[in-house]
């Protein structure tokens, strides 16, 4: 490829890197290191102008265009985020999303520190906006066509009309303010920055989203966004409701929520309260998806008298026999016949199972699934013997891990009072990011342990774990997630509420721990031999081992590939379009195009749900860059 | 104390609980047990209950007449449920092929241009990459094909296109160049050309060794298969006798008895896991004999052991249909190429067809004259390519990136031109880092042509849905497709393992 | 060569004491080559033995033997009577009984020292956590590095780190320390703080085993010396008897090359 050599030789490989950021150059200076440095330069430079601007007017003319209708995705907003959850049990939704936010911005308190933005970077940034605002306008369509006269052509209603360059530009009023403001602004900030003693300012990352997001929320009350029509399954538009009517309230409790428990969490920061507020806030992460999707939202149906006759007792009764069994488990004088123990558990846990299926004797999941808990808590008892503390703490983790397991195995099993038509209670963008953070969730564990296999050396286990991660990174997704819907609903009971779903969750989960495995796998093999002969000659035990040094190294290695697994699984959720569920990608393709108002509307909707994907998407990756960096440095 | 003896060791075996061997054995092997045990169970109640909801396993609707059209492929019309899984399988190859092909190039050039030091390009290259794989990839297909979809109608005059190209919302239709009737005679001169061309560049090659002169060996095979090339499009004709030599071979193929085939083929498999026994064996054998062998070497040799004595099993008893499935595809393909040379095919090898537009049905349609995509293609195609274009930008940047400063300068201290540097020096280096997550991008560029179900391209999974919304047979289709995808990713990798090998060798 | 002095110990202060390590006849394959080639040694109690001899002669994988970092394929190998087989309650007991030091350090780079000196006490011996860390102090203070406590490895210097790893391993209360060349990846200013922790630390009576290139520590600690080549011990002697009349030809070699 001789022709691309110049390219390469410019590029910048050696001695001419990439020109050096922050060296304090004039404009022309700059001008000629950065476009023109030499007549190759320039023609690039100047093929690029114009292919950017070109890109960007057809953009902008395919946005603004009289032919779209912006007002099919307006008037669905509600349909794209929840599908059609019924109006009056729309504050569980608020709720949700209050919960969230209040644990957003308690996290955001207590964990990280945020640093700064350097003004001068905001005062070019606020001019660099400001600067393609005006951009925008000017290359859209109407001021670029001109007829014979020297006029504007203008598609008005489906006829062309005639129109001066001033009217057209005057047409946009608004825009060309905005433009103006942010110039100036920046313009402002960059003179006020001038004085060597501002030079080197900065405001606090969190002042300026808080202060943004402060903005957008009052510009809800200001401007009334949309024209808000959907309700319960009709679609009319009523004068007056808009988007922003139904909206503002709710979105400024939301925003009040963010910044006040910021400010709890910051208030704990290097308290003596500082570990317990981290950990029930990540407790609290780890549940919320379950609870808020299952209880919140779902709002179950409760039984009084099978929940006090049956379930109630049932959790009590393993919460505290187990509890005695571990307490029993964790003496110091027990030797062998604890592992003995747990061992024959697991065996009976198994078995449970196996008795199912020939039919031997009856016993709820519920309880399947606690014995086997109870056997792996057997199995870890022995890491806790010794004092009474650390034998406390099994204890307590047993009895909340059982409150947990049996409260929502209750309200899973119980029907939803959330009484709509389609076979989810939720949709759109509600039921994308569940089923993103439920795989994430399920995935990690399951991807963790295949690592673990792949790289045992034990040669069956590295075996079972290779040739499951590799046939599953064979095969594209939507096999996976077709063959789990028709085989998953085989083995639950006829007419389970739960089974489309369980099956896709299955699918996704399987899935994404393939690749998750092969991610961490990288990070486990960072960790080197030595760290493995010392645990060893500590006497600490294999699973000691595997848990205190070889994870917590592992994984810190594998962050950056976590994150853009999880970036990935988040893009695979648009594949619930296809298997039949309605997330919001399907309602912007499916749903809305067959509505008799919006008869074939699809670009608009697809490019709404393009935006919101790439908006979480960006910002996880630049997050994930962000720690990356810090990362590093923290290490050494 | 002075002299005492060595003391002596009381030995005593631990109990078995607590023996290290015994336990790891035990346990993996009870955790296999388990696994299978699972398996076992979950096929069976699955089976049961397949049959007591009554969903069909079997493979019976690869013979049957599906009744089902496709949109496009080399068979629009398909008369059994094999072949209509053929063409799908056939349309997303091409459409891999494709892919892979345009999207190295565009990528390789977006990520050059995330290096280069003009800062405008840089820009573009960065807003290019962020915004595309930031954005799932089926959003981007269903997208282009709304667009697609919008464009204008196909007009209504029947006949040759004026121009060469033409696009609708029918598709894209451009000329066609395609096989004629001559090609194969016209293959087996190139491949003689091959031939000679490998012997030119070896004796170049061993010339310049010898020499130090400028020999430009790649070049000179280049020349001479295209010398080749160009005589055989003249003299290809003379070639018919080829066929005769398929021909016989196909009859020697159908002449074998099935026995013998699955004799041999059990044998084979035997004689494979000997053979990796006795070389295993081979490994551990050291001047002083053969070394001790610790409990993993052998389980290892037990498992080859089990594993040649199942695969010899499966084949003399579970599945005696594949030796008579082998000796008729055997004798079919050969059969086949034979039929290519046949009588009377003197044409020239490749020709070109000009598209036209043909009233089929109710509308007018792109007629089978040019090469047609139809707007599932194009959605897909552009989809896939931009998509895995950013990506492969990426693994550009980061792999020329990862070259050391140092290489560079000690080019030019050593006064390579830069070219050459570049050539000889940066390149290997980078592409031996770019390779491997290259050949993942390939991978999954291909599983990725999978999503053409949302907009209606007959790939194999379009086809197979189609397939089983008619039959029923959803987990035989299912099989076939993780089938056909584990066989794609199987090959991507061998040859990225054998380039990967011989990147290695280079860097040596 | 003479196996009769292997297991003599020619030092007064040693003698009567119990045999603290005992090797018969161990052999090691790594493939096909023969690392140790029945190796036959005694360590009494209390004794100090300095291990030496060119690259490649097998003396680290020897001591990696003892705590069964790498598994012998022939003889025996007993440390304070239980013996070093297949049994996993064996290998557990000698295992907490036996520290071990290493070239590299070693030390967890994700955990404090503090944390790095607790964990193996809190999790194997199943001590109080805040007698753990009592110790922990304790032990570092003895190494002269008590205001460390809260750093990450990454931030000591390469002998702090090697002392952090002496604690870490002390911490255990072992009966035996092994040390496989603990100053090789040292800067020669750091080894002598590094060495005069185990000085002090051979003067406390603590069994010990140290393979080593440091001659003059060998001949200011050490009960014995022992000198292995090939895979072989090839002479066993007390530092004046080693330093100042070597009887083997090969010992002399070394002798030579190395002061």
């Amino acid at each position: 490829m001789p022709e691309l050599n110049p390219i390469v030789v410019e590029a910048g490989i050696g001695e001419t890197g990439p020109p050096q950021q922050g060296v304090n150059l004039s404009v022309r200076q700059w001008l000629r290191t950065n476009l023109f440095s030499n007549w190759f330069n320039a023609i690039l430079t100047l093929l690029g102008v114009f292919a950017a601007l070109l890109m960007l007017r057809g953009v902008l003319n395919f946005t603004f265009s009289e032919n779209r209708e912006w007002d099919a995705v307006r008037t669905n907003l509600r349909a794209l985020m929840t599908l059609s959850y019924p109006e009056s049990q729309y504050v569980r939704v608020w709720v949700a999303v209050g919960f969230v936010m209040a644990l957003a911005g308690m996290s955001a308190g207590i964990w990280a520190n945020w640093g700064g933005v350097s003004v001068k970077r905001m005062s070019t940034w606020l001019m660099g906006s400001g600067g393609l605002f005006a951009l925008c306008v000017l290359l859209r369509e109407p001021s670029v066509i001109l007829d014979s006269e020297g006029k504007v052509l203008r598609t008005v209603e489906g006829s062309l009309q005639r129109e001066s360059v001033w009217a057209a530009m005057t047409d946009r009023l608004g825009w060309w303010i905005a433009a103006v403001v942010l110039i100036t602004l920046g313009a402002a900030i960059w003179a006020w920055c001038s004085e060597p003693d501002r030079r080197n300012n900065s405001v606090a990352v969190t002042t300026v989203v808080f202060s943004g997001l402060g903005l957008l929320v009052l510009s809800l009350w200001l401007v009334p966004y949309g024209h808000y029509a959907f309700a319960d399954g009709t679609y009319i538009a009523v004068p007056g409701r808009t988007v922003a009517f139904s909206t503002k309230m709710p979105w400024t409790v939301m925003w009040l929520l963010l910044f006040g428990l910021y400010f709890v969490g910051r208030s704990f920061r290097d308290t003596r309260w500082q570990g317990i507020v981290r950990g029930s806030s990540n407790f609290l992460w780890l549940i919320s998806p379950m609870a808020l999707f299952w209880v919140v939202l779902r709002d179950p149906a409760l039984d009084y008298a099978h929940v006090l006759s049956t379930d109630l007792p049932m959790g009590l009764a393993f919460g505290v026999l187990g509890g005695v069994l571990l307490w029993a488990l964790t003496r110091s004088d027990l030797g062998e016949a604890g592992r003995l123990t747990a061992v024959g558990l697991l065996g009976f846990a198994v078995f449970n199972w196996v008795a199912a299926f020939f039919g031997l004797y009856p016993m709820l999941q519920k309880a399947r699934i606690s014995f086997l808990l109870v056997a792996l808590a057997a199995l870890l008892a022995p890491n806790f013997i010794g004092e009474v503390a650390k034998r406390r703490q099994l204890i307590l983790g047993w009895l909340s891990a059982m409150a947990l397991v049996h409260y929502m195995a209750t309200m899973m099993n119980t029907p939803s009072t959330v009484d709509i038509q389609s076979s989810e209670f939720l949709g759109g963008l509600g039921l994308t990011l569940f089923v993103a953070v439920i795989v994430v969730l399920l995935s990690f564990p399951l991807g963790v342990l295949l690592a673990l296999g792949r790289t045992s050396k034990f040669p069956i286990f590295r075996m079972l774990s290779t040739s499951y991660i590799e046939i599953i990174r064979g095969v594209p997704l939507i096999s996976v997630l077709i063959f789990f819907s028709v085989m998953v609903p085989l083995f639950l009971p006829d007419g389970m509420e739960l089974a489309e779903l369980a099956a896709v969750l299955t699918g996704y989960t399987l899935f994404s721990a393939a690749y998750l495995a092969e991610n961490v796998r990288g990070g486990l093999q960072s960790v080197t031999k030595g760290q493995y002969e010392a645990a060893d000659a500590l006497g600490l035990t294999a699973a000691q081992r595997t848990g205190f040094i070889v994870l917590p190294q592992g994984l810190r290695v594998s962050i950056p590939q976590l994150v853009g697994q999880v970036i990935s699984t988040f893009k695979e959720t648009s594949l619930l379009a296809i298997i039949g569920l309605f997330d919001f990608l399907r309602v912007a393709n499916s749903v809305i195009p067959a509505q008799s108002e919006f008869m074939g509307v699809k670009r608009e909707g697809i490019l709404l749900v393009a935006m919101i994907y790439f908006f979480f998407n960006f910002t996880i990756s630049k997050y994930s860059q962000r720690l990356e960096r810090r990362v590093g440095l923290g290490e050494r | 104390m002075a002299n005492s003896p060595p003391p002596s060791i009381h030995h005593d075996r631990p109990p078995l609980y607590r023996d290290v061997t015994v336990v790891k054995w035990v346990v993996q092997v009870i955790a296999l047990l388990m696994v299978l045990g699972a398996l076992w169970f979950l096929a069976e109640q699955a089976g049961d209950n397949l049959t007591a909801s009554n969903v069909p396993t079997d493979y019976g609707f690869l013979s049957i007449n599906p009744g089902i059209d496709l949109s496009s492929g080399i068979d629009t019309d398909p008369d059994t449920g094999g072949r209509a899984l053929w063409v799908g399988m056939v349309n997303t190859l091409r459409m891999a092929a494709a892919g892979i092909v345009v999207a190295t190039l565009f990528g390789v050039l977006v990520g050059l241009s995330r290096l280069s030091n003009n800062w405008l390009l840089r820009k573009l290259g960065s807003v290019y990459v962020e915004s595309l794989r930031n954005v799932p990839l089926l959003v981007q297909i269903l997208f282009y094909g709304a667009v697609f979809a919008s464009l204008d109608r196909v007009t209504t005059d029947v006949g040759p296109i004026n121009g060469w190209f033409h696009i609708s919302n029918k598709g894209l239709s451009m000329p066609r160049v395609h096989i004629a009737d001559g090609f194969y005679q016209w293959v087996v001169v190139l491949a003689i050309g091959l031939v000679f061309a490998n012997f030119m560049r070896k004796r170049r090659n061993a010339q310049q060794d010898a020499t130090g002169d400028e020999t430009y060996p790649l070049l000179s095979a280049f020349g001479v298969v295209v010398f080749f090339a160009i005589v055989g499009w003249f003299i290809h004709p003379i070639f018919g006798f080829v066929g005769n030599i398929f021909d016989a071979a196909a009859s020697a193929i159908s002449a074998l008895p099935e026995n013998v085939l699955q004799l041999l083929i059990a044998a084979l498999s035997i004689t494979v896991s000997v053979y990796w026994i006795r070389s295993f064996l081979n490994s551990r054998r050291t001047p002083a004999g053969l070394a001790r062998l610790t409990d993993d070497d052998y389980f290892r040799m037990i498992f080859a052991a089990v594993g040649g004595l199942l695969g010899a099993l499966f084949f003399l008893v579970l599945w005696p249909g594949l030796s008579s499935w082998m000796i008729n595809s055997g004798s079919d393909f050969f059969d086949v190429l034979g039929n290519k040379f046949g009588d009377g095919r003197t044409g020239r090898p490749i020709d070109v067809a000009l598209p036209e537009i043909v009233q089929s049905g109710k509308f007018p349609n792109y007629g089978p004259s040019g090469l047609n995509f139809s707007i599932g293609f194009a959605a897909v195609f552009f989809g896939v390519v931009f998509y895995t274009a950013a990506f492969i930008a990426e693994i550009v940047r980061g792999g020329i990136l990862a070259v050391p400063k140092g290489q560079t300068e000690a080019a030019a201290a050593l006064g390579l031109r830069r070219s050459t540097a570049l050539r000889r020096v940066i390149i290997p280096q980078a592409a031996r880092v770019m390779l491997p997550p290259l050949g993942n991008q390939y991978l999954n560029l291909t599983k990725n042509t999978s999503l053409a179900i949302a907009v209606g391209y007959s790939d194999i999974v379009q086809v197979g849905q189609t397939v089983y919304n008619q039959t029923g047979k959803t987990l035989p289709v299912v099989s076939i497709w993780m089938f056909f995808y584990l066989s794609c990713s199987l090959s991507i990798s061998v040859i990225v393992n054998f380039f990967n090998v011989r990147m290695r060798i280079v860097e040596r | 060569m003479s196996i009769d002095d292997g297991t003599t110990v020619a030092n007064d202060r040693l003698a009567g004491r119990e045999d603290m390590i005992v090797c018969v006849d161990v052999d090691k394959w790594y493939g096909d080559f023969q690392a140790l080639k029945g190796i036959t040694a005694t360590i009494k109690e209390g004794e100090v033995a300095v291990v030496c001899g060119p690259s490649g002669s097998g003396k680290s994988t020897w001591i990696r033997c003892i705590n069964r970092l790498e598994v012998h394929q022939g003889g025996n190998i007993v440390v304070d009577g239980i013996e070093l087989s297949n049994d996993l309650r064996n290998i557990e007991k000698i295992r907490s009984e036996v520290g071990m030091v290493f070239q590299q350090f070693n030390l967890f780079p994700h955990l404090t020292v503090r944390d790095n000196i607790t964990l193996a006490p809190i999790w194997v011996r199943k001590k109080p956590r805040a007698e753990a860390e009592s110790l922990a102090t304790e032990l570092l203070e003895q190494m002269g590095i008590p205001e460390q406590a809260e750093k990450f490895p990454g931030q000591l210097s390469g002998g702090q780190q090697q002392r952090v790893a002496i604690a870490r391993s002390l911490a255990m209360e072992p009966r035996v320390m092994l040390f496989d060349e603990p100053t090789s990846a040292l800067d020669p200013e750091m080894i002598k703080e590094v060495l005069d922790v185990m000085k002090e630390l051979a003067r406390s009576g603590i069994t010990m085993m140290v393979v080593t290139h440091e001659m003059g520590f060998a001949r200011e600690v050490a009960d014995r010396i022992i000198f292995m080549e090939g895979g072989e011990i090839v002479e066993v002697g007390t530092p004046e008897h080693f330093f100042t009349n070597p009887t083997e030809d090969r010992t002399k070699l070394f002798l030579s090359q190395i002061l």
